[in-house]
């Protein structure tokens, strides 16, 4: 392999792909977004939708104080009998009344007030439990009691998810196809610039590779700058998302942190332009020279 | 060194602008190559120089047939042919001496080693104080002698010269014929083509004239012979090279015509 022998016009002359690095930056910066987005949503949702899907939810809503008791007794009594349930606990009143504070404001929870009691239970991962059967061996005891295990509602939410992502999955690869279209364009406008100069070249016997390599490298640096201003501008808007975030949410919910290893895939995204962009270059021009005489 | 066997050529769909070539030359000749304006020279040098592929025939150079030589294995037989282009083709955007290197750079060779032997060059062809001028801003004659110092630069086995010395003054014509003449005797193949006749004559070499189409081989000291356009031709050799100029517009000086 021979070094790249500098015989294009220097960069200030690149008339037909100088504002190439520009768009580069944009469809990086699109990319970027595309993929935090995705990546957030996935991990973000992926943990919580986790912590959920092993848990049961049971609700006593019989009125009478004492028939609800007895109601209670006996449907943890079923539970612990039915092989796959690991763990059952009846929240107490303390924690009942916070999961009402916020309907209800607090201290107005009263011991006349009709409040269900409620039992939490987590299933195990590995055994399936027979949830119709569970359902039926509970209507039995009575038709007040509620078995509710969140799958439905968070069945449709984690389809909701998954468009999101996938969405997100497909802008990456539109930006991806439109960045090598760009790059294509670019590079057969570049070679139309300067055909009689590769002519030139080749009547003095150089290869088709050595001509490549020149448009190659140009290409690479552009996709590394344009990747670089990109990837500033993506974080920039980041950093102001979870900031603007953190204060909207003001302790309701927690906002995640910068999320490092996301970050690090990110850093990432200015080589992988540079790389799709010195291949699709190479390639672009390998294959017009092999057209010429 | 360069054999033509029954060679035809037409550009595209037009007629055949050379018919029947056949000739060789051996290594280490010298050959004038002559004729009228739109006769074929440059044609016959670009099947030379591989620029072109001849629609009929065979021509076999440095023992390989070049007409089935494969696209990849082209640039190894360019880097052995130095070629003076009729129009120069210089790279507008590098300087003098970067385009005198770059058959040396495209071979691989060394940078600081290269820049020596390019400045020498320069220099003998009277450009010592045009080294870092870029080609639009030299004279014809100037941007010739690039040329010319790009195409012997390497010494190679092969050197077509294409009207080398159209656009210099007698002085400087008689340095390059030297520098063709001294790079012969150390063994390169030359052709030159050339309506300059004086020059034909005081270096005294064989000439390919081609006419029509068709070429004709002229030992030393022979005239041209009794050919059909005779006539036509007769003008070229009898008014040397000034008024030669009158009939014959060169392509070279289109560059400032435009
Ligand atoms: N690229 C081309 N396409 C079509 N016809 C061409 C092309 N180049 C040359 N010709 C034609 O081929 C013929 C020979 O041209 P060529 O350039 O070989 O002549 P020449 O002997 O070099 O002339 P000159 O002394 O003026 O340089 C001419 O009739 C010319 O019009
Ligand atoms: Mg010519």
């Amino acid at each position: 392999m021979t070094k790249a022998i500098h015989f294009l016009p220097d960069e200030k002359n690149h008339e037909a792909t100088r504002l190439l690095p520009y768009v580069m930056a944009v469809m990086v910066y699109l990319s970027a977004l595309a993929l935090m987005g995705s990546m957030m949503l996935h991990k973000g949702f992926g943990d919580w939708t986790e912590s959920l899907s092993n848990r049961l939810t049971v609700q006593v809503t019989t009125a009478d104080r004492e028939a609800r008791e007895t109601q209670v007794r006996q449907v943890i009594q079923l539970l612990r009998n039915t092989p796959g349930i690991e763990h059952v606990r009846k929240l107490n009143e303390v924690e009942i009344e916070q999961l009402l504070e916020p309907w209800l404001g607090v201290g107005n929870v009263t011991s006349d007030l009709p409040v269900p009691d409620i039992l939490d239970v987590t299933v195990s991962r590995a055994l399936k439990i027979n949830l119709d059967a569970l359902n039926a061996q509970i209507s039995k005891i009575s038709d007040n009691i509620h078995l509710d295990d969140h799958q439905q509602w968070l069945g449709r939410f984690l389809r909701l998810m998954d468009m999101v992502e996938y969405t997100a999955l497909g802008i990456l690869l539109l930006v991806v196809m439109a960045t090598i279209c760009m790059v294509i364009f670019g590079t057969k406008a570049g070679m139309a610039e300067n055909r009689e100069t590769i002519a030139i070249m080749h009547h003095l016997g150089a290869r088709d590779s050595m001509v490549a390599r020149a448009y190659q490298n140009r290409f690479m640096i552009y996709g590394l700058k344009g990747g670089i201003i990109g990837l500033v501008l993506a974080f920039v808007t980041l950093i102001s998302l979870i900031y603007l975030s953190r204060d909207l949410a003001s302790g309701l919910a927690p906002v995640p942190d910068l999320p490092m290893v996301e970050v690090g895939i990110l850093l990432v995204v200015p080589i992988i332009a540079a790389a799709i962009s010195m291949l699709t270059a190479r390639i672009t021009v390998m294959r017009d020279l092999r057209r010429m005489v | 060194m360069i054999h033509f066997d029954n060679i035809g050529m037409r550009y595209g769909m037009g007629s055949e602008v050379l018919k029947d070539i056949s000739f060789n030359l051996k290594p280490g000749s010298l050959h004038f190559l002559t004729g009228p304006s739109g006769a074929g020279k440059t044609s016959l040098l670009k099947l030379m120089y591989l620029a072109q592929r001849p629609s009929r025939g065979k021509i076999t150079m440095f023992n390989e047939d070049v007409t089935a030589a494969k696209r990849e294995d082209l640039p190894k037989l360019r880097r052995r042919i130095g070629v003076v282009f009729q129009d120069f083709r210089l790279l507008d955007h590098l300087t003098a001496v970067e385009n005198v290197a770059l058959p040396l750079r495209i071979s691989g060779g060394k940078g600081t080693e290269i820049e020596e032997h390019v400045k020498e060059l320069l220099t003998w062809v009277g450009l010592k104080g045009r080294m870092k001028s870029r080609p639009p801003t030299l004279s014809g004659g100037e941007k010739q002698r690039v040329a010319i110092a790009r195409a012997v630069i390497k010494r190679p086995d092969i050197l077509l010269a294409d009207e080398p010395t159209g656009n210099v003054d007698p002085a400087i014509a008689k340095r390059i014929m030297h520098l063709f003449v001294e790079l012969n005797k150390l063994g390169t193949t030359t052709v030159i083509a050339t309506h300059d006749m004086s020059l034909v004559e005081e270096v005294g070499a064989d000439r390919l004239h081609l006419q029509n189409g068709r070429l004709h081989m002229i030992r030393t000291g022979e005239t041209v012979p009794n050919l059909e356009e005779e006539k036509f031709d007769s003008r070229e050799f009898s008014s040397g090279t000034l008024d030669q100029n009158e009939f014959d517009p060169k392509p070279i000086a289109r560059d400032e015509v435009l």
